[in-house]
């Protein structure tokens, strides 16, 4: 994060900490125009980002008091699992409706990051963040996740991969806050995804996979394959997700050939960015061994 | 010390070779245990250091003017104004080569060039970063086989310290990077290898590592009115003390440094760091002055070296290896710290435990544009081993020889001479292999796997002589009610070596190890040691600790029998004393020192009959399995055999053993400091830089000291800090050859190396 | 160099407190330097050591990457706590006994992880102790006997 040595830890420069108690209170005090005014839910990101003096704020609103509002998990009257924007990814971690609706979150979650970490992060943060190296939103991606957001002229949903535009980007003004997420039910929808990385276990994936399948009478109908980390941002994988629609389940795979059209999408059709984890070349190679791996877990979830 | 144990309770049982639990256990539980990190003054200033980006350049001018407006900073300093204190503000082990804050040119990415005060941290930080400095730049060399030759120079004249004599040649030497060239000489090479049935080639090669010890390079100077107290987070307080009064030109008795517990050291926090500028910082602001390191920062303090290690070996016919050439070029970067030492002292053993008539060694130090290299667990010798085990290994498969039995055909034996002349004793090579073998069941089938999924085993085994000739001193305080208090300089940096000595004290007096106090090293009261390094305490410092405590039951017995009483440990004494002096009042001072025997090489052939007090050993097996697809390894088992002569406190010793093992794995798969190529490094942080977790640990680890003793160690005892890391690495590379066979070359094994390793095998190589 | 301070009211190992503060303040400074309590420290500066963790709430936090500002009434508990009137808790004891830390820099963090993963799961399994535990590191390497630690521990609590 830092490559510098001249400005470490640098948490001076004043800053205004403003903690609203409502959302309108929230949108009021968030600026448009000013990338120094940013909202703050667990605030992990941010205090990193501000020990390494790569984000100098002018204000932090703190969302800490909505959490109240907008902490919630609970199923909407259409069955959509709906997580609100400040519910911490340890409440999902432990969530019984979260394990029973998007149980590839509950098996994701002890890998992500660390306990401490999930106990303050938030849905919204992590999303918001639009770092490639979190997990979440590259399952979200493969959830086909509804994100909901509030701004100061009404509320709006986007798709997450319409949120997240980049590299550290989103669709997100800067005076508009995530206040929620939508999964939508889909029967027999199966999903997975893995975690790998290259370094320490407990590091940031080089490569994330996450995919859903949906199923029904013997044979995936649709299906979402998502690689992330590797990539600037969450990114689906069309060609991949064409290979396995249609295809008969054998167990918990699917035909060789169906296999190595998956693998040959995933290979050809993304580019794998370069760096300390490793090569784009090298990180190819895992995706196309890792989604098949991802295709036999979701089948064996 | 444990009061719950009555004075009499354990008199006459062993309290060598008890497992004790940890003098300080209950602090470092509870929160409490200190360290320096903790350590708060009134009216203290806390300094921040502004660096160099430029990895090699002429000082042209430091604007300081933005960081001294700050509001809240008391003052900035630069080199110059050190001069004004010490006007030679240099300083080194090996070499003066270093100055407190860079003087007329910088010479790496990181180096200290000012340094701002301020009573709240943050300000001071935030003032460093307002600092600019101009410079002229200058060509930069970075590689160790390149800056041999380079017409690059890092410095300009090489100023050895006087302390070390195979230096002083190069007293003012011009126009070369090479800061020590160790040179062994030892029979025909030439003709053994003309003769030789193989010959075998290789090039291997070791990355920059850090310690990231947990509590980062910390220190506290406190000017007095004519004297300064130093409280440092250091192995070595009283090279400290020398130090800082050789800088300031004061006597030895004006410089205090004192420790506390220490969070890690593992060589980093060896001879003197951030002590001078912190000193020198102290003294012109006539405040108290602390200075934290960040983890970041210490990247920019110390490291290990990178090392290339070309050797070459003749093999017989009958799997004898006949010689052995070793070219070893160690990545000192750009100040030699205590590189040179290492360079020498591990370069003495190059060639492996094995009988070898014919070798040639040149370990050479060579001054680079990087990060400084120093000590670190093993001082040089897991470099080492690194390539010689994993070449061995080679050599045994080329040849269909078993791996173990090419090394036990070729194993050194007491009484057999090492290549530098040194004879071997109490040294238990061929039974740390014997018991990995057993361990693993070497002999027995193995499963090695299928599809993907690929299993294979590895061992190997390394040598480390210790650092001699060393001195320790010790002094042990018997109060009159018969309670000890050993003031010792020994740190104990987390490898218990209080409870240790403490266990030696009580051991000769007679009384339990838990009635025993150890003082914190604090160089007015604690006599002088040279350090806590090396693995060398529990022989040197034992042997002192020993001697002292004889010393004081001799005079305990005395008086005791002075007053018609039996010595029988702590009610005697208090009887003794109050016999003899009319009441239970006063003190018995036992001291003890000790310097272990050192023959210096020959400076023609680099022989020499004694090396080393005694040596280290240390093994590795393992068995891992490889994931054919991505390269990655899952280390299923770990065996670590050591010989560490008798054990004092076994558990400690098969936590130090555990630990060493684990620290190097981590070296092994993980660690890289990696730079540009314009030298600035990319990852100084535990983000980045990753050391093991939890998650990373084998499922299966033992650890084992086999039965051994060390006649001359006391109470049969020898260190055993580093014995664990030698066998790690290359053990890890032969099993990853056994279970895919492929060989790596350069640490760390990433499963990108091994993945292209196989694919490279396959004739496919990966295409970027 | 003026910062605007505010006072924040919280409960620190059972005690009501106060402290004026900055906004940039980590509650690890305040912990530490307001209260005097040193059994946290900050290593990484990046909650990835695990050494300055704190429980605010019940939860485990990194103190590093925590403002103190929003410590403002919460409740805080530190590894000073852990002991009650001088008396080791079971981990306590059982770190002791096992061997579980060498320089004992992260040991209070290791410590308070361990004691939280105990009190919403008795009976943890291998993998879930190494899960709780994968956001504190020791550099010492003592991770075989921490686990043994936490075992010893979860038997003798059951």
């Amino acid at each position: 994060m830092n490559r510098g040595n001249d400005r470490l830890e640098n948490l001076l420069i004043p800053f205004e900490l403003l903690e609203p108690r409502t959302l309108p209170e929230a949108l009021s005090m968030l600026a448009d125009d000013d990338t120094a005014v940013r909202p703050m839910g667990g605030g992990t990101a941010l205090m990193l980002m501000m020990k390494a003096a790569v984000f100098t704020p002018r204000r932090l609103v703190s969302l800490r008091a909505l959490a109240p509002a907008l902490g919630g998990i609970a199923l909407d009257e259409r069955g959509a699992l709906c997580l609100g924007g400040m519910a911490t990814l340890s409440s999902l971690e432990h969530s019984a409706l979260v394990k029973t609706h998007a149980s590839v979150i509950t098996r994701a979650m002890p890998q992500l990051s660390n306990v401490r970490v999930r106990h303050v992060a938030t849905v919204g943060g992590a999303l918001a963040h639009a770092d490639p190296h979190m997990d979440l939103p590259t399952i979200l991606t493969a959830l086909d996740a509804r994100v909901q957001i509030a701004g100061p002229g009404g509320s709006r949903e986007l798709f997450v991969d319409a949120l997240i535009t980049g590299y550290y980007e989103t669709a997100l003004a800067g005076n508009e806050l995530i206040t929620g997420v939508a999964i939508d039910a889909v029967p027999g929808r199966k999903a997975a995804y893995i975690k790998c990385t290259t370094r320490a276990a407990d590091d940031w994936p080089a490569l994330g996979v996450a995919l859903s399948l949906v199923c029904s009478g013997g044979h995936i109908e649709t299906a979402r394959v998502v690689i992330g980390a590797a990539t600037d941002r969450p990114t689906r994988v069309p060609a991949a997700e064409a290979a396995l629609a249609g295809a008969l389940i054998e167990g918990t795979t699917l035909a060789a050939a169906t296999l190595d059209r998956v693998r040959d999408a995933v290979a050809s059709q993304v580019v794998y960015t370069s760096d300390a984890q490793g090569s784009g070349a090298y990180k190819r190679q895992l995706a196309r061994v890792h989604v098949v791996r991802a295709i036999t877990a979701a089948l064996q979830a | 010390m444990d009061t719950k144990v009555s004075p009499d309770q354990v008199i006459d049982a062993q309290q060598v070779g008890r497992s004790v639990p940890r003098m300080e256990g209950a602090a470092k539980v509870t929160g409490r245990a200190e360290y320096i990190h903790n350590l708060r003054l009134p009216g203290v200033l806390h300094g921040k250091v502004f660096r160099s980006r430029i990895a090699h350049g002429r000082i042209l001018s430091i604007d300081t003017s933005a960081a001294r407006a700050v509001a809240g900073v008391h003052s900035v300093v630069t080199g110059e104004d050190i001069r004004r204190i010490i006007p030679e503000p240099y300083y080194g082990p090996a070499f003066h080569d270093q100055p407190i804050l860079a003087l007329d040119k910088v010479r790496y990415v990181g180096e200290p060039v000012a340094a701002v005060l301020a009573a709240d941290p943050h300000v001071a930080e935030y003032a460093a970063g307002l600092i600019t400095a101009e410079y002229e730049e200058l060509p930069a060399v970075f590689n160790e086989v390149e800056a041999a030759t380079s017409s690059v120079y890092v410095h300009d004249e090489l100023k050895p310290a006087i302390t070390f004599p195979d230096l002083k040649h190069l007293k003012g030497k011009r126009n070369t990077n090479v800061a020590l060239d160790y040179k062994l000489r030892r029979g025909d090479v030439a003709a053994a290898f003309a003769s030789a049935a193989h010959v075998f080639e290789h090039e291997f090669h070791t990355q920059h590592i850090m310690h990231t010890p947990f509590e980062p390079f910390v220190a506290l100077a406190e000017p007095l009115d004519d004297s300064v107290t130093i409280h440092t987070s250091s192995q070595m307080p009283a090279y400290v003390r020398l130090e800082i009064a050789r800088l300031l030109g004061w006597p030895e008795n004006k410089v205090r440094a004192r420790t506390a517990y220490l969070g890690g050291g593992f060589g980093a926090k060896v001879y003197v760091k951030i002590e001078p500028l912190v000193v020198a910082l102290a003294l012109l602001a006539r405040r108290p002055v602390k200075m934290s390191l960040t983890m970041e920062e210490q990247f920019y303090v110390i490291g290990k070296h990178a090392t290339t290690f070309r050797i070459k070996s003749a093999i017989t016919a009958d799997g004898r290896i006949a010689a052995r050439k070793c070219e070893v070029f160690w990545n000192g970067g750009a100040y030699a710290d205590i590189g040179p030492r290492v360079s020498q002292k591990s370069g003495f053993t190059s060639t492996g435990p094995y009988q070898i008539e014919c070798a040639e060694i040149d370990s050479a130090e060579i001054y680079t544009n990087l990060p400084p290299a120093g000590a670190f667990r093993g001082f040089g010798i897991p470099q080492l081993v690194w390539a010689y085990e994993s070449h061995t290994d080679i050599i045994a498969r080329a040849l269909k020889i078993d791996p173990l039995e090419f090394r036990r055909r070729n194993i050194l034996h007491d009484g057999q001479e090492h290549p530098t002349g040194t004879v071997m004793r109490d040294a238990e090579f061929d039974e740390v292999l014997v018991r990995i073998a057993a361990r693993m069941g070497w002999d027995q089938p193995f499963d090695r796997g299928t599809g993907t999924k690929r299993r294979g085993r590895g061992i190997a085994i390394g040598v480390k002589a210790s650092i001699a000739p060393t001195t320790s001193f010790a002094l042990v305080n018997v109060s009159a009610d018969g309670s000890a208090v050993l003031f010792c300089n020994t740190i104990d940096m987390g490898q218990a070596s209080n409870t240790a000595n403490a266990q030696l004290v009580a051991e000769v007096l007679g009384i339990a190890a838990e009635r025993v106090k150890v003082t914190q090293a604090d160089t007015d009261v604690t006599p002088f040691d040279m350090g806590t390094l090396g693995s060398r305490s529990m022989f040197h410092m034992g042997h002192a600790v020993r001697l002292a405590a004889e010393h004081a039951r001799t005079q305990l017995e005395a008086l005791c029998a002075e007053g018609g009483i039996t010595y029988s440990g702590e009610q005697s004494v208090a009887q003794g004393f109050r016999k003899k002096f009319g009441m239970q009042a006063g003190n018995i001072f036992g001291v003890g020192h000790y310097t272990s025997r050192y023959q210096a090489a020959d400076p023609v052939t680099g022989m020499s009959k004694e090396v080393t007090p005694f040596w280290m050993i240390g093994g590795a097996g393992i068995e891992l399995e490889v994931d054919t697809e991505t390269g990655h390894v899952t280390i299923l088992r770990m065996v670590n055999v050591v010989d560490a002569g008798r054990a004092i406190n076994p558990r400690v010793v098969e936590t130090q053993i555990s630990g060493a093992a684990l620290m190097q794995m981590g070296q092994t798969m993980t660690e890289e400091m990696i730079f540009t190529s314009a030298g600035e490094l990319t990852n100084p942080s535990l983000a980045y830089y990753k050391i093991p977790g939890i998650h990373d640990i084998p499922a299966s680890i033992e650890n084992e000291a086999v039965e051994a003793e060390t006649r001359n160690g006391p109470f049969g005892s020898k260190g055993v800090g580093e014995s664990g890391t030698f066998g790690v690495s290359p053990a890890i590379a032969n099993a990853i050859d056994d279970a895919v066979g492929v060989r790596l070359y350069s640490l760390p094994l990433t499963p990108e190396s091994i993945y292209r390793a196989i694919c490279a095998a396959r004739g496919e190589p990966l295409e970027d | 160099m003026s910062v605007a301070t505010r006072t924040i009211n919280f409960t620190l190992n059972g005690a009501p407190v106060s402290a004026t503060i900055a906004p940039h303040h980590t509650l690890l400074e305040v912990v530490r330097d307001t209260f005097g309590l040193n059994g946290a420290r900050e290593s990484c500066g990046q909650g990835l050591c695990g050494c300055c963790t704190l429980m605010v709430n019940g939860q485990s936090v990194s103190g590093c990457l925590s403002l103190a500002a929003f410590a403002d009434g919460a409740t805080v508990t530190t590894v000073e706590n852990l002991a009650v009137d001088g008396k080791l808790s079971p981990l306590q004891t059982a770190f002791i006994e096992c061997g579980a830390f060498q320089c004992g820099f992260c040991t209070s963090g290791f410590l308070l992880m361990a004691t939280e993963l105990l009190a919403s799961n008795p009976k943890p399994t291998e993998g879930e102790i190494r899960n709780h535990l994968s956001g504190n590191l020791c550099r010492c390497a003592t991770y075989p006997e921490v686990m043994r630690a936490v075992q010893l521990a979860a038997e003798r609590m059951a």
